[in-house]
């Protein structure tokens, strides 16, 4: 189910320092991560990255994905330590057109000779935060009895 | 009429209950096959979205439509997965898929449920623009989203011998668009070298160029004509380019050795493909009759083998019309013997390092086979897991035949992944 990305996801998704990871799976089920500088928001409320490698086993996994609905996570890392994890269904990948096109002229301007085959659509579906500070809040009140005693111990 | 008329599709199984049969086919892919299989209607509110400042309508083809006439209805569509859909507009009678302006959108329906939504595709720059000698572009080199084609000469020396393949209208195209266009018959190397210096001035829009012509049996030896005049094309179009090389495709005749090397080593053209059409020999003889006197089912096949040596593993395919096999009265009878059939010959080609690809067939009004049915969507799917699945088996890439540089096999839309 599409969510819309909060304003502070939105500005670390496109903040050009945060560390941005794209994790896919393939048909086997073998999952592939990589840094992904170029994921932002594009003007359709959707994440957007660039392809630029066509036959990337990236690329191959978002096609499976676009086809059989398998899932992609992002992981995004702030240089304030922040964590978010954005889970979402791809899409739609625009080969030509307006929105490729566009891009296709920046990223040459910005990398020089560079081919781009093109830019995939990422649909948000959830948004967790990966902070350890919220994922332990998260964790004690869902899970109070994970806890080891001597914790809790009075002496 | 259209009611009494669509249970002509309706007999067989749904589309969903087709594709639960098939759960490791993607539903694009699918969806895409049947689309090409029954082709498309645009209703009266698509048609007036249409923008034909942006968006390409229908230009110059080397085959005709379904509904016989050419009107300016959009090229074709895109799915959201950036494959191609190659497909005519068709009247309704005959039960097609509908692209209707939704919302804002172009949807893809069938009988009235909205299946997926679609883009046109988006009109290249070059087709404002004329050549040197006052013809328009769009008539020399016709775009798809990422390919453009160069249509050499639709004319088809089997058809002036009566011997035309059975399947094709070329030349009741050709005629048409020439009366009805002014489309030229012959293609001038000086007009196709303006033309594709102008569509390769549009950033990003392509990555390879087609060049493809009917058969020019002319000659010291057979063919030899034609190969000239691919020369001399090829020659023109290679001044455009930085590289002795550049992506390209040519699906012309089978040439001997002496005209593929000519062709490899005079050109810059990087593969080289020649339609067998039909991987059987007597359907061969049947369906082809130019192509069997001439050269013959074997003699075609060893051409193509000979040209691996030239081109290289990868670089050499043949198209087949895919379902033409069961055309009748002396095609197969049962779908699990076409299939076997010409899965069996697609392998001995794959051996060999010639990789097949497929067209679904479409019985056009133009062709002898006007008013047949294709085969099933099921006898589609399996026949294009069949053909990606004998790439795999034997290591041939179809790059220069994919769903980016080609987009009208649904086989190697499946190598994507």
């Amino acid at each position: 189910m599409s969510i819309e990305l909060s304003q502070d996801v939105i500005e670390l998704l496109n903040d050009r320092d945060t560390i941005k990871v794209l994790a896919s799976v393939d048909g086997n089920g073998v999952p592939h991560a990589v840094f992904k500088q170029s994921l932002h928001l594009g003007e359709d409320g959707r994440i957007h990255s660039l392809e630029l490698i066509e036959s990337s086993t990236t690329g191959r996994n978002l096609v499976g994905s676009i086809w059989f609905e398998r899932k992609v996570t992002i992981l995004l890392r702030g240089t304030d330590k922040r964590s978010v994890q954005i889970k979402g269904r791809v899409l739609k990948y625009h080969i030509t057109g307006p929105l490729y096109l566009h891009h296709y002229n920046a990223v040459r301007e910005r990398l020089g000779d560079v081919d781009l085959a093109g830019v995939w659509v990422i649909e948000p579906e959830q948004v967790i935060e990966q902070s350890f500070k919220d994922r332990r809040a998260t964790e004690d009140a869902a899970h109070p009895s994970f806890i080891h005693l001597d914790r809790i111990a009075a002496h | 009429m259209v009611a009494l008329l669509k249970p002509r599709y309706r007999e067989e199984s749904s589309f969903e209950d087709t594709l639960a049969a098939h759960p490791d086919f993607p539903r694009l892919v699918a969806l895409k096959i049947d689309v090409q299989r029954r082709g498309v209607f645009y209703t009266p509110r698509a048609e007036a979205a249409v923008d034909p400042a942006i968006h390409q309508l229908r230009s110059p083809y080397i085959f005709g439509s379904r509904d016989g006439v050419i009107k300016p209805l959009p090229e074709s569509l895109l799915l959201r997965d950036g494959s191609t859909i190659l497909v005519d507009p068709t009247p309704l009678e005959q039960a097609p898929y509908t692209v209707d302006y939704r919302d804002g959108r172009f949807v893809l329906l069938d009988e009235g449920r909205e299946l997926e939504e679609v883009d046109l595709w988006p009109k290249p720059a070059y087709y404002d623009k004329q050549t040197s000698t006052g013809l328009p572009m769009s008539h020399i080199i016709s775009a798809r989203p990422q390919r453009l084609n160069v249509f050499q000469s639709s004319f088809c020396y089997f058809w002036a011998e009566n011997e035309g393949c059975r399947f094709c209208d070329i030349v009741t195209h050709t005629k048409q668009q020439r009366d009805e266009l002014g489309v030229p018959n012959r293609l001038r190397p000086q007009d196709v070298k303006e033309t594709l210096a102008e569509a390769i001035k549009e950033p990003g829009r392509f990555t390879n160029l087609c060049l493809t012509a009917g058969s020019v049996i002319k000659g010291k030896e057979i063919f030899d004509l034609e190969v000239d005049f691919y020369i001399e094309l090829l020659q023109a179009i290679g001044e455009n380019f930085t590289t002795k090389k550049f992506p390209s495709q040519l699906i012309g005749s089978a040439f001997n050795e002496r005209q593929l090397r000519r062709l490899y080593e005079e050109t810059g053209l990087s593969s080289y493909t020649s339609d067998l059409e039909v991987l059987n020999e007597e359907l061969f003889n049947w369906i082809c009759p130019g192509k069997a006197k001439h050269i013959g089912y074997k003699g075609w096949r060893d051409r193509l083998i000979g040209a691996v040596d030239i081109f290289g593993r990868g670089n050499v395919g043949t198209g087949i019309v895919g379902g033409v096999e069961m055309a009748q009265p002396l095609g197969f009878k049962s779908e699990k013997d076409a299939l076997e059939s010409t899965l069996s010959e697609a392998e001995y080609l794959a051996e060999r390092g010639v990789t097949t690809v497929y067209i679904a067939w479409v019985p056009r009004p133009g062709s002898a086979f006007a008013g047949q049915k294709a085969p099933s969507l099921d006898y589609f799917i399996r026949l294009a897991r069949g053909l990606q699945d004998l790439r795999i088996k034997y290591g041939l890439s179809v790059d220069f035949d994919d769903y980016r540089r080609c987009g009208n096999h649904p086989d190697t839309d499946l190598a994507r992944i």
